[in-house]
C-alpha cells in the first residue's frame, strides 16, 4: 500500500516550518509505513488545498494531521502498540504540556521577533515559493501567526510586551528542562522504543536544534540540556540519516510541477516586462510628454518666393 | 530639615519592595467570583472550586464572595481571584506561585519526574476538559440560546445584557478557531473529553490521589471540574454521563468532597 504525502517545500534549510510535518514523517518512520513524500511549494496545488495532506492508496484525502495519524494506525501502523494504559495517558499529557507551552514561543521565536523573521523565516519561505507568491504569501502567514500567539496568550497592553514575553519563555524553558527531567537517561520516552510522543517532542525540538537562528535565547537553553541533544541527534541518525548530513537544493528534486513552473515562470516574467514598457509608453505619448513631429510640407518655399517677388514690386 | 527628611521618605518609601514571604495568611482572605446562583458559568465556576479546594488542601482559610462584576475586577481577566492582605492574585498557577511563596506547598515531596507529570497533566486538563467546557457553553447553540445567554447577562438591564452576551460569544469563538476547535461538531468535543477522562483515569488507577498518598494541585483541578460537570444541570447530560464511565473518577471526587468540603452525603448522584 503506498500512501502519498505532499508537504511544503523549504529551500536551504532541511526542514518545512510546519511543526506538524516532520512529527508525521517521524510517526511514519518509526511505525515504517509505506510513505512517498512529495514537496511542492504551492499550496493550491495540493488536491484538498491545504498542506500538508495525505492520499490514500483508496483515493481518500485527508488533510488534519491527527486524522492522518489515526489513519495510519488504523492500518496497522502503530508506534503506541506497546505502550500500558498509564503511559498512553502520560503521552497525551505531554502533548497538551508542548503545545501549551512550547509551541506559542516557537511560533513567536520564528515569526515574531523581528531579527529571526527578516533575516531567517522570510528568506526560506520566499526563496521556495513561486513568484509572485513570494511577495505577499509569507507576510500573510506572519499577520496570521501574530493574531493566533495573541488570542492564544490573552489581551495585552503594549508596554506589557516585554514582559509577556520574558514570561512566555520562562515557561518554555521550564517545559524543556521538564522535558528532560522526564527522559532522563532513556533512549526514548517510553524505553527503548519510539513511540507517537517521541515523533512530537524531536520534531519541536529538531526544529529548534537545526535552525540557524540569529537570537535564538531558547536554543541556547535547549543546548545545556544534553540528554535532549543527544536524543535528537540519535533520532536523526537512525531514521533520517541523510537528510541531517546536507541540504539538497530545491531544483534537484525530481517534483514534476517544479520543473513545468520553470518556463511559465520566464514566459510570465518577459510578459510583464513588456506590459510595463507598452504601459509606460502609451502612457508617455497620450498625455504630450512625447510628441511625433511630422516632416514640414512642399508648398513652403513658393509662397516664400511670392513674397521676394512683392518686394521687387514695391522697390 | 524635619521637610527634607519627609519628602525623601514621601519619596523613596514606596519604593521600598516588600517582602510578601515574611507575612502569614491572613484570616480575612477573600475569593472572588460570579454571582453562584444566577450567574457563573461552568467553566468559572469548576476553576473557582478547584482553587477553593487547593486552599482546602493546604488548610488556609478563605472566605467566598460573590460579585456580579468580578470579572472585571480581577487584574487578568479571569476569575476567580483572591484578594489576601494588599496582593490580588488570580487564576490557579499564580495563586499556586502565590501560595507557594508564603511557605506552603503539596507539591514539596514530588520528586524531578513526578513534577513533570503533574505539570503535564494540569495542561492535560486545561486544554481538554477547560476548551471542552467553553466550547459548550458558547459555541454549542443549543447550551447559549437556553443557558450561556441568560445567565452571562442576568445582572445587568437591557440591552447591556445582549451586547456583553454575544460580545464574550464572538471573543470565545475566535479563541477556539485560533487553536482549531472551531470547525469540531459536539460529538468530537465530547469524544476529546472521554480520550481526556479515561488518561486522568487510567493514571488515577486505584490510588486516592494522583500521587499517592497526599493531594496536589493536579488534584485540586481535576477535582474542580468534574465535580462541576457532574453537578451543573445542562441541557444534555453527554458531558456527564462521560465522566460517570470513570468510576474511579467518581470515587476520587467523593473523597474530595466529603474529605475537605465537609459534606455527610455527596451531592454527586448516579442517574
Amino acid at each position: 500500500m503506498l500512501f502519498l504525502v505532499l508537504i511544503p517545500l523549504c529551500g536551504p534549510c532541511p526542514w518545512p516550518l510546519c511543526l506538524l510535518l516532520p512529527s508525521l514523517q517521524t510517526y511514519a518512520r518509526f511505525t515504517g509505513a509505506p510513505l512517498k513524500v512529495h514537496k511542492i511549494t504551492n499550496p493550491w496545488r495540493s488536491p484538498s488545498g491545504t498542506l500538508p495532506a495525505l492520499r490514500t492508496s483508496h483515493g481518500e484525502v485527508i488533510s488534519v494531521p491527527h486524522k492522518i495519524i489515526t489513519h495510519l494506525r488504523k492500518e496497522k501502523y502503530n508506534a503506541d502498540y506497546d505502550l500500558s494504559a498509564r503511559q498512553g495517558a502520560d503521552t497525551l499529557a505531554f502533548m497538551s504540556l508542548l503545545e501549551e507551552k512550547l509551541l506559542p514561543v516557537l511560533i513567536h521565536t520564528f515569526w515574531i521577533d523581528a531579527k529571526n523573521y527578516v533575516e531567517v523565516t522570510r528568506k526560506w519561505y520566499a526563496e521556495a515559493m513561486p513568484f509572485p507568491l513570494n511577495f505577499f504569501l509569507p507576510g500573510r502567514m506572519q499577520r496570521q501567526y501574530m493574531e493566533r500567539l495573541q488570542l492564544l496568550c490573552g489581551e495585552h497592553r503594549p508596554e506589557d510586551e516585554e514582559e509577556l514575553e520574558k514570561e512566555l519563555y520562562q515557561e518554555a524553558r521550564e517545559c524543556l528542562t521538564l522535558l528532560s527531567q522526564r527522559l532522563g537517561s532513556q533512549k526514548f520516552f517510553f524505553g527503548d522504543a519510539p513511540a507517537s510522543l517521541d515523533a512530537f517532542v524531536f520534531s519541536y525540538l529538531a526544529l529548534l536544534q537545526q535552525a540557524k537562528l540569529p537570537s535564538g535565547k531558547l536554543q541556547a537553553h535547549l543546548r545545556g540540556l544534553h540528554n535532549l541533544c543527544a536524543y535528537c541527534t540519535h533520532i536523526l541518525s537512525l531514521y533520517f540519516p541523510w537528510e541531517g548530513a546536507e541540504a539538497p537544493p530545491p531544483r534537484q528534486t525530481p517534483a514534476n510541477p517544479e520543473s513545468e513552473e520553470e518556463p511559465h515562470r520566464r514566459r510570465n516574467q518577459i510578459l510583464t516586462v513588456l506590459a510595463g514598457l507598452a504601459a509606460m509608453a502609451g502612457y508617455a505619448l497620450l498625455s504630450g510628454i512625447v510628441s511625433i513631429q511630422r516632416a514640414p510640407s512642399a508648398r513652403a518655399p513658393g509662397t516664400q518666393a511670392l513674397g521676394i517677388a512683392e518686394e521687387d514690386e514695391e522697390e | 530639615m524635619c521637610l527634607l527628611i519627609w519628602l525623601v521618605i514621601d519619596i523613596f518609601l514606596p519604593c521600598v519592595p516588600v517582602s510578601t514571604a515574611a507575612e502569614p495568611w491572613p484570616e480575612n482572605a477573600t475569593l472572588y467570583q460570579q454571582l453562584k446562583g444566577e450567574q457563573i458559568l461552568l467553566s468559572d465556576n469548576a476553576a473557582s472550586l478547584a482553587v477553593q479546594a487547593f486552599l482546602q488542601m493546604c488548610n488556609l482559610p478563605i472566605k467566598v464572595v460573590c460579585r456580579a462584576n468580578a470579572e472585571y475586577m480581577s487584574p487578568s481577566g479571569k476569575v476567580p481571584f483572591i484578594h489576601v492582605g494588599n496582593q490580588v492574585v488570580s487564576e490557579l498557577g499564580p495563586i499556586v506561585q502565590f501560595v507557594k511563596a508564603k511557605g506552603h506547598s503539596l507539591s514539596d515531596g514530588l520528586d524531578e519526574v513526578q513534577k513533570a507529570e503533574m505539570k503535564a497533566y494540569m495542561e492535560l486538563v486545561n486544554n481538554m476538559l477547560l476548551t471542552a467546557e467553553l466550547y459548550l457553553q458558547w459555541c454549542d447553540d443549543a447550551t447559549v440560546g437556553e443557558i450561556t445567554h441568560a445567565r452571562y447577562g442576568s445582572p445587568y438591564p437591557w440591552p447591556l445584557n445582549h451586547i456583553l452576551a454575544y460580545q464574550k460569544q464572538w471573543e470565545v469563538k475566535r479563541k477556539m478557531k485560533a487553536i482549531g476547535w472551531g470547525n469540531k461538531t459536539l460529538d468530537q468535543v465530547l469524544e476529546d473529553v472521554d480520550q481526556c477522562c479515561q488518561a486522568l483515569s487510567q493514571r488515577l488507577g486505584t490510588q486516592p490521589y494522583f500521587f499517592n498518598k497526599q493531594p496536589t494541585e493536579l488534584d485540586a483541578l481535576v477535582f474542580g471540574h468534574l465535580y462541576t460537570i457532574l453537578t451543573t444541570q445542562m441541557t444534555n447530560d453527554e458531558l456527564s454521563e462521560k465522566v460517570k464511565n470513570y468510576s474511579n473518577l467518581l470515587a476520587f471526587c467523593r473523597r474530595i468532597e466529603q474529605h475537605y468540603f465537609g459534606k455527610g452525603s455527596s451531592s454527586i448522584r448516579l442517574s
